[in-house]
């Protein structure tokens, strides 16, 4: 099966210490490497403002990681295991691969488009007028058409 | 940002906007119409398109609040002059956003 790019972020209670927190940070990449998955990137955000109260709660600590797995059950038991955890309080997880893949492609598009036609001589970009007329102010350039 | 919704070719009764009310000649946003009063209007770009973002990133909460009412509301089209695609797309990255407790539902006072 091909590999799945997934985003995962949870939040702790503000109260949690620091060690608390790396601990429940090397489960889930230790669950993770466990059933052929890889974390490709591991950020601490911090204690920040939550925009809604979450467990009344207005603050959180954001933990953010993107990995890598070839399974829905992986993610299906990181999930499980942040549930149970009392200190997180909110947690979400994206697929994104597909995203990503659609990105490739239109940035692969876009230079391949680039390349076709290279420095095309900037027309008017707005208006049909091809007069050279000096910025978007009000030109005197169409009166036949606004005199009426 | 002005309202465009419109497009009556009869004169337009509103308040008078920025660019001194009524001109003679139409602006490019404005488009020909038939010997009336018009409003200058400053065409609308979306500003995914002129920075060439193919994807909009949820995490990136400063760059998706300018689209935001004060109160958590999505800005229409009209206000922002974004694309339907960008639209669509960054519809897709305010979800994600407030879900995860980045952007809110709505504002509390």
């Amino acid at each position: 099966m091909e590999e799945r790019l997934y985003d995962l972020i949870f939040i702790c209670m503000p109260t949690t210490p620091e060690e608390d927190i790396a601990k429940i940070i090397a489960t889930l990449e230790q669950t993770a490497t466990e059933r052929g998955g890889k974390v490709e990137k591991l950020e601490k955000w911090g204690t920040r403002k939550l925009a809604y109260r979450v467990s009344k709660q207005r603050e959180g600590y954001f933990v953010y990681l993107s990995l890598r797995a070839t399974q829905g059950e992986l993610i299906k038991e990181l999930e499980r295991r942040l549930k149970v955890t009392d200190a997180v309080i909110k947690y979400m997880t994206i697929r994104l691969d597909e995203e990503m893949k659609r990105q490739q492609k239109l940035a692969a598009r876009r230079e391949q488009r680039v390349r076709k036609r290279p420095r095309r001589p900037a027309g008017p970009s707005s208006g049909s007028s091809p007069a050279p007329s000096p910025g978007p102010g009000p030109s005197p350039a169409e009166p036949a058409a606004a005199a009426g | 940002m002005s309202e465009t919704h419109s497009p009556a070719p009869r004169p337009h009764s509103g308040p008078p906007r920025e660019g001194g009310g009524g001109r003679p000649g139409g602006g490019p946003g404005g488009g020909p119409r038939r010997g009336k009063r018009q409003f200058f209007r400053k065409k609308k770009v979306c500003r995914f398109c002129v920075e060439k973002i193919d994807f909009i990133d949820y995490k990136r909460v400063e760059m998706l609040q300018p689209f935001l009412q004060d109160r958590g509301k999505v800005l229409p089209r009209r206000m922002t002059g974004t694309c339907s695609r960008h639209q669509r797309w960054l519809g897709v990255a305010i979800k994600r956003a407030r879900n995860i407790a980045l952007l809110p539902f709505a504002t509390e006072l």
